[in-house]
């Protein structure tokens, strides 16, 4: 059990990271439907990095330029040209897979066996990794777990205890006020983004240098669209992110549990696979009243 | 209306060039000439009968996810499930031919697996609408999410009770020659699945601009609330509009399983879903500009396939000019509709001087 939970805290980090990106980019108003690939942009970009200078902070650092790439992209055609955001996000993601693929085969050849690097390793915390139970689930993790700990809380405060937060959930509920305070409602909604593009490569860079130590193009496997599922049924609040994350990477601790014991003969193991997206469609269809942000995916047109 | 037509082509085909021109100068990393390997594209895709067949038989099942996306795209809704909706059709093809080969003529077999696909894809996508109309949930996200329970469910009955007899790989047996859809040209690969496309593209049409339903539908997605106060129940249009798109994307699973792969495969095409939003997307969600789109898609998926067979360009190369071509046709919506307002502007002015 002790092992189930410290896994849940560990597959739940990169959730936490772009399901917080997701509700602060779409608290001004802006899904980020590239989620998908900019997680996977950043485990490509962390295993390149990490791999050729052979240091993880490298990894990590080009995991975020690379995701702050493909979120300046995606910001620029939804909010700076007004196209479509969800129809965007999708010709953003297929692009990415192709990128990923065909610039690893450039970088890589095909190798024989498959490139590794060694994953991030867990750093204990004094004495609070001593503590009963506790201590190995919640402190004896990864820097990037850490890191969460600090940012959830911090986002939280930032969102509704300052005047930034206050600019952001204003510029998704009513920009014309934003822009009539004299605020740049496009400005906001573009810097958003490109915050969870760093954010969100970061967590995709989890996956390939933070846990398997190797890039595959399916390594995603639709995680980002579960951070973004996460941001719904955590009603655009980071303290409902936390909640959702901890039941999501509960679901994918499960599922990992399951995989190394071998299949259980009462459930396929493809159940335990599938729980989290079951999850998320139930958690969808039960959850009574949500209070999304007025002008959740609707461009900003100023009148002239 | 004339130079709107023109804007949509020139921008268009600049679009689908420019994409390519991206893709091909990503070639350069790898050190080869793009305008050599683009030659090779050309020339191999027209050097023989079989596989200049071939770009129809890969547009097959493009146009079904195109006209699912399209269909609820209409409706201002976000089916982005095709791709389950197609596995589910697949998984139920299989089945169906499977187990009923050796018992009815193949003819009558076609006719019911095909059915059944229907019914089974439509349901499939039909919760999405349900769920959507019921609890007011995002069908965007519901319908996403419902791609990796099929994938879970297609992977399932592969271990077990579609599993092949030899029970090596997760795939199911070949199916027999009687229940194979019936090749139109001796000698290519091309089957009658693809009339049944551009039939369901026709219809498609038909169903949304020439029927009180398809107005229905469109009226919806123009102004769902001005629909509802002139008695169109949204909530049944939600269910049924899904259930139409989720049965058109199972019907790709059954012209793949019958017509091209003859048995099921863990995991195959698993980029129909996506190609075929691109494709709705470049047809601006015209059912019959969809069979022309996917050609070109399954043009590029082919003649990337020999380009990379050829000389040692990785099979990527389909997904990165698919990826690029769609981002620049996003890009052209753009410069459209800004081409279209300075014609408004110019025309008031014009009237204004006078």
């Amino acid at each position: 059990m002790i092992y189930l939970l410290s896994i849940t805290i560990m597959m739940g980090t990169p959730l936490l990271f772009g399901a917080i990106a997701e509700v602060i980019a779409e608290r001004t108003g802006m899904m980020v439907t590239a989620i998908e690939g900019i997680f996977l942009m950043g485990a490509w970009a962390g295993f390149v990095g990490g791999y050729l200078s052979g240091s993880l902070t490298v990894g990590f650092i080009s995991a975020m330029l690379a995701g702050l790439l493909v979120a300046s992209l995606y910001g620029w055609i939804c909010i700076y040209l007004k196209q479509h955001q969800v129809v965007t996000g999708v010709a953003i993601n297929l692009l990415v897979v192709g990128l990923c693929s065909f610039l690893y085969r450039v970088i890589f050849g095909v190798p024989i066996t498959p490139l590794t690097v060694d994953p991030l390793a867990t750093i204990p915390i004094p004495l609070l990794s001593d503590i009963p139970l506790l201590g190995q689930i919640l402190f004896n993790q990864t820097i990037l777990t850490y890191a969460i700990y600090l940012l959830a809380p911090l986002s939280y405060f930032i969102l509704y205890k300052t005047s930034i937060g206050l600019t952001i959930r204003s510029a998704g509920e009513n920009p014309e006020a934003v822009d009539v305070a004299g605020i740049n409602v496009l400005r906001v909604r573009f810097l958003t983004v490109l915050l969870a593009g760093v954010m969100g490569g970061v967590a995709g860079a989890f996956y390939s240098i933070g846990f398997l130590g190797m890039f595959t193009t399916n390594i995603i496997g639709g995680r980002g669209w579960i951070a973004f599922a996460i941001c719904f049924l955590g009603n655009w609040n980071p303290k409902g992110a936390v909640i959702g994350t901890l039941a999501f990477g509960f679901a994918e601790a499960i599922a990992i549990y399951m995989q190394s014991t071998g299949s259980s003969a009462l459930f396929p193991n493809e159940l335990f696979i599938a729980l989290p997206y079951i999850m998320t469609i139930v958690l969808t269809v039960s959850r009574k009243s949500f209070s999304v942000p007025a002008k959740l995916g609707v461009p900003y047109l100023k009148e002239n | 209306m004339q130079a709107k037509l023109r804007d949509l082509l020139i921008t268009n085909i600049l679009a689908i060039v420019l994409g390519l021109v991206a893709s091909g100068l990503m070639l350069l990393f790898l050190g080869k000439n793009p305008v050599n390997a683009y030659s090779v594209l050309i020339t191999s895709v027209v050097r023989d009968g079989y596989t200049f067949a071939d770009i129809f038989v890969k547009a097959t099942p493009l146009m079904f996810t195109a006209l699912a996306f399209a269909f609820t795209y209409k409706a201002n809704l976000y089916n982005i499930g095709a791709q389950g909706q197609f596995y589910i059709g697949a998984v139920i093809a299989a089945a169906g031919s499977l187990l009923l080969q050796n018992i009815l003529p193949g003819w009558l077999v076609l006719i019911i697996t095909l059915l059944l696909t229907i019914v089974g894809g439509g349901l499939w996508g039909a919760f999405v609408g349900f769920v959507k109309a019921r609890y007011n949930s995002n069908e965007f996200l519901v319908s996403m999410m419902s791609t990796y329970v099929a994938l879970a469910v297609m992977n399932y009955s592969l271990r077990t009770f579609l599993m092949e007899t030899k029970a090596e790989y997760p795939q199911t047996d070949a199916l027999a020659e009687s229940v194979w859809l019936p090749y139109m040209i001796p000698g290519t690969r091309l089957h009658i699945g693809f009339v049944l496309a551009v039939l369901a593209c026709v219809g498609v049409w038909v169903l949304l601009y020439k029927t009180t339903l398809g107005y229905r539908i469109r009226a919806v997605g123009y102004n769902a609330g001005a629909a509802e106060m002139s008695g169109i129940n949204s909530k049944k249009l939600y269910i049924l509009a899904f259930f139409i798109s989720g049965a058109l994307a199972g019907v790709a699973g059954f012209t793949e399983v019958n017509g091209v792969q003859h048995m099921l495969v863990q995991g195959f095409n698993p980029d129909l879903g996506a190609a075929g939003i691109g494709i709705a997307i470049l047809a601006n969600g015209n059912p019959i500009g969809i069979i022309f789109a996917a050609i070109l898609f399954g043009a590029l998926k082919v003649g990337g396939t020999i380009m990379g067979q050829m000389s040692g360009i990785p099979s990527s190369i389909i997904e990165l000019m698919q990826g690029f071509v769609m981002v620049f046709v996003i890009l052209s919506y753009f410069v459209r509709t800004w081409l279209e307002n300075n014609r408004e502007k110019r025309k008031l002015q014009k009237a204004v001087a006078k």
